[in-house]
């Protein structure tokens, strides 16, 4: 078994963590092949994995755990070459981030997610807006004529068209509480 | 010397414990020499609590208050489907607990299905102490791989009641393939073929000289023994109607007794290449004759019954193998656990699909305990034992099972963590707000593989609030997941800007608060399981010593319910004589399986003459252990036979009568799907919009 390492090399590891990009993390050259990765990984979850480190201290124990779960993610990136090609073009960008999210490929969906709930084009986003404000008030057909015409800018807006089922759906509760009333 | 540390398989039916010590690992058998123990729990009226083969030969007489099959429940909503499921099938009491919870209710008693694991914990505890010699606190528990971090909170919660550090929740499959690469020093790659009473797990793992690497785990949590005899059921059933014009399966008594013929059938099949199934005075025709079912099913006729089910298990096996980027012929091994893969057509079929022989080397009982007692080992090694050496050089590595989601408008639900990320891991992602000035998001936490929030099962869900007010889209919000080596979720909530942090070990609203485990400790609950032994040599923990009758004679004198039914139904002599001298005799092998949760007494008592008669007439068609047991059955069932003084009144019908037990892996096969239905009403919906996302801060 591995001998514990000390606590004082573990934080220290701990603080620089955020200055590493996952090559360094693994100890491995850029251009490092899947195996080379995958028995670093081995090798470094060996020495940091908090199973082959006992008897440490509250904050050394959360300092390893921290990395521990940073070997994991930059692993997890750079054995899959989807994400690690991801990885390499954000390395090189401007940015030059250090970390990136392992659902990256999903990315572009969610910022997709975020323009369609609250619209996609300057009219779109105008009368949802406005159909929002109106859901608020209380104002249904209000609501349900700028809903329909955000629609019009987007008829493709899954989430407007959602909204306006929901409203479509209160009006007509609303009506059939009216009728009942009167009778 | 290092301290001592067991691994537990806390299975659906039955449990194990075994220990490892440098290259030696071994199972732990029981007072009865039995190397599993059933889950079964049973109450008794003088308040003791008896786990294991006593507990099963109770659910015979008294299934209201025997509980078996906690593991389908735990860490389950209230509302969920597979709860109602249980609900009709069993004869104990289901009521809603605090937070959606489940709660069982027994002798005026309620317990949560944590308590009722730390029962069965508890129990394998004391096995393991007696065989041991000397105190264990401290354990490896294992969970099915697809297991929610609901379910694992609750596994784990059911070990401190138990009394017992957890030192890992621990993937079946995962410690499966550790005892199969155990001290072998191999370098492989192998699936390890998962099918249970109702779930099947497919993990793919990469077995280096000391490292065990999951490459991938996928299952099906609707998918197991279960279904196979459900066709089998449909197939006696139809047959039946279309001769005789009735219905079997509107009748619940005629169809406790189908589903127990279907099952006794179907594990016939692992032995023989036909069997009889035999079902005298099924039901009363209309002009009041009895009719009968004899039926034989060929394996052949069985195999295209069941076909469509095992290609399930491939398509899965198929994800699993894509998952991992490899194909089936990259795969030095197969191994097999759970009972269905006993069947020669699994085995075949296993074969067939991976192009290999599935390994035989493995039991596929006891090779999950066997694993977690090594992963134990290792987690407590000092290192300085070099006969420690071993199992201290086993080192795991595995993955999250599902993705992690969260909640954002539109009713979906955004992955954070993919499945099969491997574990620790841990990420962050900045969110923003949906309304402008918005004071407070709801972050609500999923698990599963649906972009649809409700189509995923939810964790658990906190308020965050305290960061600054901005239009909608403006606010940051960075939260962070992460998921430890156990599968447990934790997430926490902090403003960027403001430094804000709001931090929670997801507690979900149907598992039990700090409060009450503490309550539950404070009340000695797990000390009020009695040591279940054939004789009076067990361990018995000092507290409990007080009342060591309950061991011994207790349960024959408990009378056996007699309902109204039973009286006309059955015509034999005495069956209650037999059923009440059950706990004390009844030894079953290590294979047989645990007895079904009758619904009702008088349905056990109508048929239970009747198959008993059959098994001893049609021993080949319907013996079904003979041949698959190594354990010492008719030796042991002596021994025990001889231990126990009232034994001569019923042994004969008795032994039948363990014979006739039902597995709970009949019980209607619960399903994850609807787990959400009926959130509406329970959780604040409203929420749901507030917690919308922005994966960078300029987005807007
Ligand atoms: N010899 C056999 N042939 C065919 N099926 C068998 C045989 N023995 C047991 N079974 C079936 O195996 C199923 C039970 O499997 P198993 O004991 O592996 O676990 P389980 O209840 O799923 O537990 P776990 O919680 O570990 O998943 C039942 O459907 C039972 O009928
Ligand atoms: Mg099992």
């Amino acid at each position: 078994m591995t001998p514990a390492l000390p606590p004082a090399e573990i934080r220290a590891l701990a603080r620089l963590l955020d200055e590493l990009d996952y090559y360094q993390l693994l100890e491995i050259a850029p251009e490092a092949g899947t195996s080379e990765v995958k028995r670093s990984y081995y090798t470094l979850q060996r020495r940091f994995h908090p199973d082959a480190n006992r008897g440490l201290d509250q904050e050394t124990r959360s300092c390893l755990e921290t990395i521990a779960r940073r070997i994991a993610e930059a692993y997890a990136v750079l054995r899959d070459p989807r994400r690690r090609k991801a990885y390499d073009g954000q390395r090189d960008g401007e940015e030059a981030a250090l970390r990136i999210p392992l659902v990256a490929a999903e990315a572009k969906t969610q910022r997709e997610n975020i323009e369609e709930t609250l619209g996609r084009t300057p009219n779109g986003k105008r009368f949802f807006a406005l159909a929002r404000a109106d859901i608020d008030k209380g104002d249904l057909d209000a609501a349900l004529r700028n809903l329909k015409m955000a629609l019009t800018f987007e008829p493709a807006n899954g989430f407007f068209k959602q909204k306006l089922t929901e409203v479509q759906d209160a009006q007509r509760e609303a009506d059939d509480r009216k009728r009942a009333e009167s009778r | 010397m290092a301290e001592i540390a067991v691994g537990i398989d806390l299975g659906t039916s039955n449990s194990c414990v075994a220990h490892a010590r440098g290259s030696r690992v071994e199972v732990l058998p029981n007072a009865y020499g039995e190397n599993v123990t059933p889950s079964v729990v049973a109450f008794r009226e003088d308040g003791s609590i008896v786990v294991g083969q006593g507990a099963r030969s109770n659910l015979v007489h008294d299934p209201r208050n025997t509980v078996a099959s906690g593991k389908r429940l735990i860490g389950r909503y209230f509302f969920s489907e597979e709860v109602k499921k249980a609900q009709a099938v069993v004869a104990y009491q289901i009521a809603e607990g605090p937070g959606h919870g489940v709660r069982v209710g027994v002798r005026g008693e309620q317990f949560s299905i944590p308590e009722i694991s730390a029962m069965v914990l508890r129990e394998m505890k004391s096995v393991a102490e007696r065989k041991l010699g000397q105190e264990v606190t401290k354990a490896v528990v294992t969970v099915p791989a697809y297991f929610n971090d609901n379910q694992r909170q609750a596994t784990k919660d059911a070990g401190r009641i138990a009394g017992l550090e957890v030192l890992r929740l621990l993937n079946e499959p995962t410690a499966a393939a550790l005892a199969y690469g155990f001290g072998r020093g191999l370098t492989q790659r192998v699936a390890v073929y998962d099918l249970g009473g109702g779930t099947f797990d497919i993990s793919v793992l990469e077995i280096g000289k000391d490292v065990f690497e999951v490459l991938s785990t996928c299952g099906d949590t609707y998918l197991g023994g279960d279904d196979f005899d459900d066709r089998l059921i449909d197939l006696l059933a139809d047959e039946f109607q279309a001769a005789h014009g009735i219905n079997l399966r509107k009748d619940p008594y005629a169809l406790e007794k189908l589903k127990l013929a279907a099952e006794l059938g179907k594990r016939g099949l692992s032995v023989d290449e036909q069997v009889e199934i035999r079902l005298p005075d099924v039901v009363q025709g209309d002009d009041g004759s009895s009719l009968s079912i004899e039926r034989t099913v060929t394996a052949a006729e069985f195999s295209s019954l069941v076909m469509d089910l095992l290609q399930r298990t491939f398509k899965v096996c198929d994800e699993a193998l894509q998952q991992a980027g490899l194909i089936a012929r990259d795969l030095d091994g197969v191994i097999l656990v759970g009972g269905p893969t006993r069947l020669p057509l699994v085995r075949q079929s296993v074969g067939d699909y991976f192009q290999q022989e599935p390994k035989t080397d493995v039991d596929p009982d006891e090779v999950v305990a066997l694993g977690a007692a090594i992963h134990a080992a290792s987690l407590v090694s000092d290192g300085d034992d070099d006969e420690e050496e071993d199992a201290a050089s086993a080192f795991l590595l595995d993955v999250t099972p599902l993705s992690l989601r969260l909640g954002v408008a539109g009713g979906l639900a955004e992955t954070v963590i993919e499945r099969n990320t491997p574990v620790p891991i841990e990420q962050s992602r900045r969110f923003t707000t949906f309304q402008d000035d918005q004071e407070r998001v709801q972050v609500r936490i999923y698990q599963g593989e649906s972009r649809r929030a409700e189509e995923n099962e939810l964790l658990g869900q906190f308020e965050f609030s305290g960061f600054k007010k901005a239009p909608r889209g403006e606010a940051q919000i960075d939260v962070t997941f992460s998921i430890d080596s156990n599968g447990i979720v934790s997430v926490r909530a902090c403003d960027p800007e403001t430094g804000e942090e709001t931090s929670t070990e997801l507690s979900l609203s149907s598992g039990l608060s700090e409060d009450e485990i503490q309550n539950i400790l404070d009340d000695g609950l797990a000390d009020r399981v009695q040591s279940d032994a054939p004789d009076a040599e067990a361990l018995v923990p000092a507290e409990t010593s007080a009342a060591p009758a309950a061991v011994e004679p207790g349960p024959a004198v408990e009378p056996a319910p007699q309902p109204a039914p039973a009286v006309e139904r059955v015509p034999e002599p005495a069956p209650a004589a037999a059923v009440e001298a059950a706990p004390e005799l009844e030894i079953a092998p290590a294979d047989e399986p645990l007895p079904e949760l009758d619904s009702s007494p008088p349905v056990y008592e109508a048929f239970s003459p009747e198959i008993e008669g059959e098994i001893e007439e049609d021993d080949a068609e319907l013996e079904i252990d003979s041949g698959i047991s190594d354990a010492p059955t008719g030796d042991m069932v002596e021994a025990a036979a001889q231990k126990q003084e009232p034994a001569t009144v019923g042994e004969e019908a008795v032994l039948d009568a363990a014979d006739l037990e039902i597995e709970p892996g009949d019980l209607e096969e619960l399903d994850v799907e609807a787990e959400l239905e009926g959130d509406d009403g329970l959780f604040d919906r409203s929420g749901a919009d507030l917690a919308q996302f922005g994966d960078d801060g300029e987005e807007r």
